[in-house]
């Protein structure tokens, strides 16, 4: 336990220091009693002030207190005057005062030595012909400000009815038949945002209407006398939606320094400008542009948002007006806000040259994609699912509400809640347009490579943003009724899945390698088919065959397979090996053997009918226009009875 | 919804339920499942007035399975008729409380734990009725498959596994009737109903029916 501590409080020192005395002992000034105190006060009030004569007297108050000033500089509180003393004297003069004023009101009140009479005001003279004379000044004033309407009034209508010019009010009609107008005290304001149609963006799109000044319609008359008439509204759009914008979207390889890619795309300038600068434009097209500015400003500000708060495994970057996000290993996605004020642009010449190519490598249908899933977010807000009563539009959405009578587990719960972004949306469009390309660069390469079988691809005319069909058929020149090797391949947006005729269904990963690779082996699969088939029809029989051979080298790409066949008569046979790398191996033999000689341990001249050594046939030396054309050849020149 | 099977597993004499139940969890859990939350079945049967004409019973099942849903049989003579419904019905019911009056004494529960070892699903109740305890019923759900004929015998197997030989051969009555059709939420319910009915017969611990 500490020891305790005594804390003495005191006030501050509130008197002055008169004198310190040698000692250092303090001598305060005595501080004023109360009555000292009341006098001080008292000599403060003015006795001479009224509430009319304030200012004047308020001169009179400060020199009357600069007296007072003096007063107190004298030394000391010794004065010789009392300070009661002015107070005083006031006070009996207002004293003498109130007596007289009671002592004439008593002498008044009785009627003998003074009366108080009314005296009647003084009688103001009329003069009636300066009244007239006023009025009438008054009302020629009046009417003048009046004629001066009338005729500007008079000469804008005659002014339109000689040189045709355009009438305010019916243009403003035709402004009102397409946007919404409203009159606000004296001002014509508009709306061009799409808060009707759904939006729920905090920006404003509002515009004023004015007449336009006649000067410059004549003017603009005179200088375009062919052109169409321009319009007698003019409207203003507020500073910020300006000029034009578009949201350009691009899909790119990957830059592998990040600056460069930022440099060369903060050059995306809009070239594009609205035809015919400044107030002659017409009030459509700059409504029309303002409208299409916000709208790619609500887009891409949701976009931004949405990029920032989505948690990819690659981020998404936003820097300044553009979003990077990754769509697939080594290819970005570029969405940036292009707005042209219409101002001058300071960029150089150079770079204006490299905007221009962006500009047209810019993916025109995925910006429209853009726009759609806009105003589909759009509609959702507005058209909200039924049945709703007319008083209650909110409510659950139609899966929800089914949910219920289907008797939904929690999983498919879960997953109703589950919303995509927009951002998502695009990136999975972005993805699968990819992949569609690549997949139509794997075929058409093959289809140009290979032309030993056709290969003939047909892409359905029918598909969605996120998936696409192909079929592939593969087929020989002359034989596609003999034999056709087909399959389907789905395109989405990450994968592929192939189905093949024997049902098979295997998925592909993005990579191009894995499509080729299963290409080509359908295509090997398909020559051992389709041979197998000419030999049915020319009548050779099938005496073996194997698609997954385990004899041989090991094959770097799928599986050899061979196949046996033998003639109608059974003399000659045919072996062929397929395979993927190596290409197809024929061989053949006979079966009674030419080289057949008796030797001491075979004997019996039967043994000859064993069969040959099979020997390979040059298939490049042969004649025929493709392989299955050469082995037909080949069957019909083996089965001749030769 | 793949096809489930409700099976009741009889507590021995000296033995209380919670006993059982920790018993199967740790039967399960050796097996390899995991636990997966708590699940609820619950049941409230309400009876018709008698100036309606003969009794009838509608029986308002919830299964937190299903938690957008309600179901409800109605039961009039020989027929069980079937809604299935969102979870509004409840204020419905309330709504109708003037002619069909609820039997607040017979709600029926089963709450347990859920656990998911593959593809199966297992839930193990303990059966309450107004928190005085009746029994045990054990549910088993095989995902995959939504027709009862082809996965009966499996279903059987994983329940002779973890239960024993009491089980029977034959599938629930319910079932035999429609082993050729998919398995919907309802026929789980129908499977409770039946079970809680006879638990709600029989007076004490129902012995292995």
């Amino acid at each position: 336990m500490a020891n305790s501590v005594n804390i003495s409080v005191e006030a501050p020192i509130e008197n002055q220091i008169q004198e310190i005395t040698y000692d250092g002992q303090e001598i305060y000034q005595a501080p004023l009693s109360m009555s000292e105190n009341l006098a001080r006060l008292a000599q403060k009030i003015d006795f001479s002030k009224t509430e009319d004569e304030f200012c004047n007297i308020k001169k009179e108050g400060e020199s009357s207190l600069d007296v007072k000033s003096e007063e107190d500089k004298e030394p000391g509180y010794q004065s010789s005057l009392w300070p009661w003393d002015s107070v005083r004297n006031k006070l009996r003069n207002a004293l003498t005062e109130v007596c007289v004023l009671a002592d004439v009101l008593s002498i008044a009140k009785e009627k003998r030595y003074m009366v108080l009479d009314p005296i009647q005001a003084e009688q103001i003279e009329s003069r009636p012909m300066v009244q007239v004379y006023g009025r009438k000044k008054a009302l020629s004033a009046a009417g003048a400000v009046l004629l001066n309407g009338v005729e500007r009034l008079r000469a804008s209508e005659t002014m339109r009815m000689t040189r045709n010019m355009p009438d305010f009010h019916i243009d403003l009609l035709r402004l009102r038949q397409n946007w919404r107008l409203k009159k606000v005290s004296n001002t014509i304001v508009g709306d061009l945002s799409y808060r009707t149609a759904g939006s729920k963006f905090s920006q404003t799109g509002v515009f004023e209407v004015t007449k336009a000044p006649e000067e410059q319609i004549a003017q603009a008359m005179s200088m375009n006398a062919t052109g169409p008439a321009p319009s007698a509204l003019r409207v203003t759009v507020p500073p910020e939606l300006q000029g034009v914008a578009f949201i350009s979207v691009l899909c790119q390889k990957e830059q592998e320094d990040v600056v460069t890619a930022t440099l060369s795309s903060s050059a995306l300038n809009c070239p594009g400008t609205l035809p015919g600068e400044g107030a002659e434009l017409h009030w459509q097209q700059k409504l029309e542009a303002a409208q299409n500015v916000l709208f790619c400003k609500e887009l891409f500000a949701r976009l931004a948002a949405e990029a920032v708060q989505l948690d990819a495994s690659i981020p998404h970057m936003v820097v300044g007006n553009q979003i990077m996000a990754t769509v697939l290993p080594g290819i970005q996605l570029l969405i940036g806000l292009c707005h042209n004020n219409g101002q001058n642009n300071n960029n150089p010449e150079g770079v204006k040259s490299e905007g221009s190519g962006n500009k047209s490598e810019h993916d025109h249908v995925l910006e429209h994609s853009l726009h759609q899933l806009l105003r589909a977010v759009h509609h959702s807000n507005t058209h909200h699912p039924f049945p709703h009563p007319a008083s209650g539009p909110l409510g659950p959405s139609k899966r929800r509400s089914l949910a219920g009578p289907m008797a939904a587990d929690r999983y498919e719960l879960l997953e109703m809640s589950k919303e995509q972004s927009l951002l998502e949306q695009i990136i999975q469009q972005a993805q699968h347009f990819f992949m569609r390309r690549r997949s139509e660069y794997v075929l058409d390469t093959i289809a140009k490579e290979v032309k030993d079988p056709l290969i003939v691809s047909h892409w359905n005319a029918l598909n969605s943003p996120t998936q696409s069909c192909v079929k592939i058929n593969i087929m020989a020149y002359g034989y596609d009724a003999v034999c056709r090797t087909s399959l389907v391949v789905h395109v989405g947006e990450k994968t592929l899945k192939c189905i093949c005729r024997d049902g098979k269904v295997r998925h592909l990963s993005y990579e191009l390698q894995e499509l080729r690779d299963l290409i080509y082996c359908q295509i090997y699969q398909h020559q051992m088919t389709a041979v197998q088939a000419v030999g049915r029809c020319m009548g050779w029989q099938l005496l073996a065959s194997s698609s997954h051979l385990g004899s041989g080298p090991v094959e770097p790409l799928g599986n050899a397979s061979s196949c046996l066949l033998a003639s109608p008569n059974g003399d000659r046979m045919i072996a062929i090996r397929c395979e993927p790398s190596v290409g197809i191996q024929v061989f053949i033999a006979q079966s009674p053997r030419k080289d057949f000689f008796v030797s001491e341990l075979v004997q019996d001249k039967k043994w000859e009918n064993l069969g040959g050594a099979f020997k390979e046939v040059k298939l490049e030396k042969m004649e025929g226009k493709n392989f299955l054309n050469k082995m037909e050849l080949l069957m019909a020149c083996l089965s001749s009875p030769l | 919804m793949g096809v489930t099977i409700l099976q009741q597993y009889p507590v021995p004499e000296n033995k209380t339920g919670t006993f059982v139940i920790d018993l199967l969890t740790k039967r399960l859990l050796a097996l390899g499942a995991t636990q997966q939350g708590q699940f609820l079945v619950d049941c409230e049967s309400y009876l018709s007035l008698p100036q309606m004409g003969p009794t009838k019973t509608v029986h308002v099942l919830h299964n937190s399975e299903q938690p957008a849903s309600v179901f409800s049989i109605l039961e009039s003579g020989s027929k069980n008729i079937h809604v299935v419904a969102d979870s509004l019905f409840d204020l419905l019911m309330m709504k109708l409380s003037n002619i069909y009056t609820s039997k607040k004494q017979t709600k029926m529960e089963s709450k347990g734990t859920r656990l998911e070892l593959g593809d199966f699903c297992v839930k193990l109740g303990s059966v309450t009725m107004n928190q005085s305890f009746k029994g045990v019923l054990i549910e088993v759900e095989y995902r995959p498959c939504v027709m009862a004929n082809a996965v009966w015998g499996l279903l059987r197997e994983f329940l002779q596994g973890l239960l024993g030989p009491s089980v029977p051969v034959q599938p629930p009555q319910h079932f035999l009737s429609r082993m050729n059709e998919i398995y919907t939420p309802i026929d789980t319910i129908y499977q409770y109903l039946e079970h809680f009915s006879a638990f709600r017969k029989s007076t004490g611990l129902r012995s292995a029916v």
